[in-house]
């Protein structure tokens, strides 16, 4: 490859990547947002695992098997919920 | 959407002890000896009809007299059929660890109160599909309390289901904004669990506009002259009439000449009354059934069905 196209090719690589990480950043509060709002949906049909007032029982079963996510991600909110301030820093990139 | 056959069904509700199961026996040895095709199905857990009908019953049909059939539905068999397919679903969309993790919790869940009703909503809508050809389904109900619980059902369901269904459309509209902007021209996977919230409040809203329809749903409450029959069935009809589902016929089993009547029609105004006489004669046998309608005037039977009598 000549010189010029290897150094076309490294700028729109660079553009890509740059484009890239401008999305990830544009969606990243709002990925928190969602991540969220699918914790308190896991919440709502199966914290009858987690002690919380829940749907009728074949509400939750009908549900479940459709929601591996959403109950991997209860577990770990659990794990995190009793860091929350370092959580939300971690979100907002405040070190 | 699958539509619901049409067959009449006929629900025996009431205290326990007031005379649910021989009235429903009664109602449908009639039925079947005005020539139409009648189906009496226990779905009490204590399962009397064996011991009226003096036949052994299951959850197989079974042939009593011409036109009439009876069935005994065991709603543990239902609550165990129903985990078990909800866990192979689980085995088939899980990765194994998180699939392995959620087994113990299936053997807890069983005993789960609200699974009970459920069991017989799911085989009550397993009968309506098998036996759709029947003119007459007559439900020998649980007492009171498992009764309310079977009706209010679909009522309490959709007000979850309609609630889950609104928090998920905003999840899905965030996803998607998501996915566009990091993904740029992905196409959007289906979201399996809207679809199962949708299928959910088709087949709730289905059962509640069943239970409501008084042509399609007849709910005759038993009850006994006397002041706790009368306090249990003043709850019922109040029950009923919260979650809008009407009451058909009060039915007042082992009735004597003025014991209570007048209180009685004072309470319950409005409402289709029958009296059904004291037997001297326990009514054990489809012979002694049969006996007794011809005594008393088995046309009493035919109202409020409002079907001809030969």
């Amino acid at each position: 490859m000549s010189l010029l196209k290897q150094i076309q090719y490294k700028i729109e690589r660079l553009w890509q990547i740059q484009g890239e990480a401008s999305r990830n950043r544009a969606v990243e509060a709002l990925e928190s947002e969602l991540e969220e709002m699918e914790n308190i949906f896991g919440i709502l049909v199966c914290g009858s695992f987690l002690g919380i007032s829940s749907p009728p029982m074949q509400i939750t079963l009908d549900l479940i098997p459709y929601m591996e996510k959403e109950l991997v991600l209860m577990m770990e909110k659990v794990d995190t919920a009793s860091e929350p301030i370092s959580q939300l820093f971690s979100i907002f990139d405040i070190s | 959407m699958k539509t619901i056959p049409k067959a009449t069904s006929i629900f025996y509700i009431g205290k326990g002890g007031a005379g649910k199961s021989t009235s429903a026996a009664l109602n449908s040895l009639f039925l079947a000896q005005q020539g139409l095709e009648v189906m009496i199905i226990s779905l009490d857990p204590a399962h009397n009809q064996s011991d009226i009908l003096e036949k052994r019953l299951s959850d197989k049909p079974r042939q009593i007299a011409p036109h009439l059939k009876a069935i005994e539905i065991d709603h543990k068999y239902w609550i165990r059929q129903y985990l078990k397919d909800i866990h192979e679903q689980i085995k088939r969309t899980y990765r194994y660890l998180t699939s392995f993790n959620l087994e113990k919790y299936f053997k807890v869940i069983k005993h789960s109160p609200c699974l009970e009703e459920y069991a017989l909503i799911l085989a009550f809508r397993e009968i309506r599909r098998k036996f759709s050809k029947m003119d007459y389904l007559v439900f020998d109900m649980a007492p009171t309390a498992l009764s309310l619980k079977f009706f209010n059902l679909p009522t309490v369901s959709l007000v979850w289901v309609n609630h889950l269904l609104s928090l998920r459309r905003e999840i899905i509209r965030k996803r998607e904004i998501v996915t566009r902007i990091k993904l740029m021209n992905k196409e959007i996977e289906t979201d399996k669990v809207l679809l199962r919230i949708k299928t959910s409040i088709q087949e709730y809203t289905a059962l509640k506009e069943l239970f409501e329809d008084p042509d399609l749903t007849k709910i005759n409450l038993v009850m006994n002259p006397d002041q706790l029959s009368i306090a249990e069935s003043r709850r019922i009809v109040e029950g009923l009439k919260d979650i809008n589902i009407p009451l058909s016929q009060v039915i007042i089993n082992k009735s004597r000449q003025g014991c209570c009547m007048a209180y009685i029609h004072k309470e319950f105004k409005g409402l289709s009354i029958l009296k059904l006489p004291f037997s001297e004669t326990p009514l054990i046998g489809l012979d002694v059934l049969a006996h007794f309608l011809k005594e008393n005037n088995d046309k009493m039977m035919a109202q409020p069905l409002k079907i001809p009598v030969s």
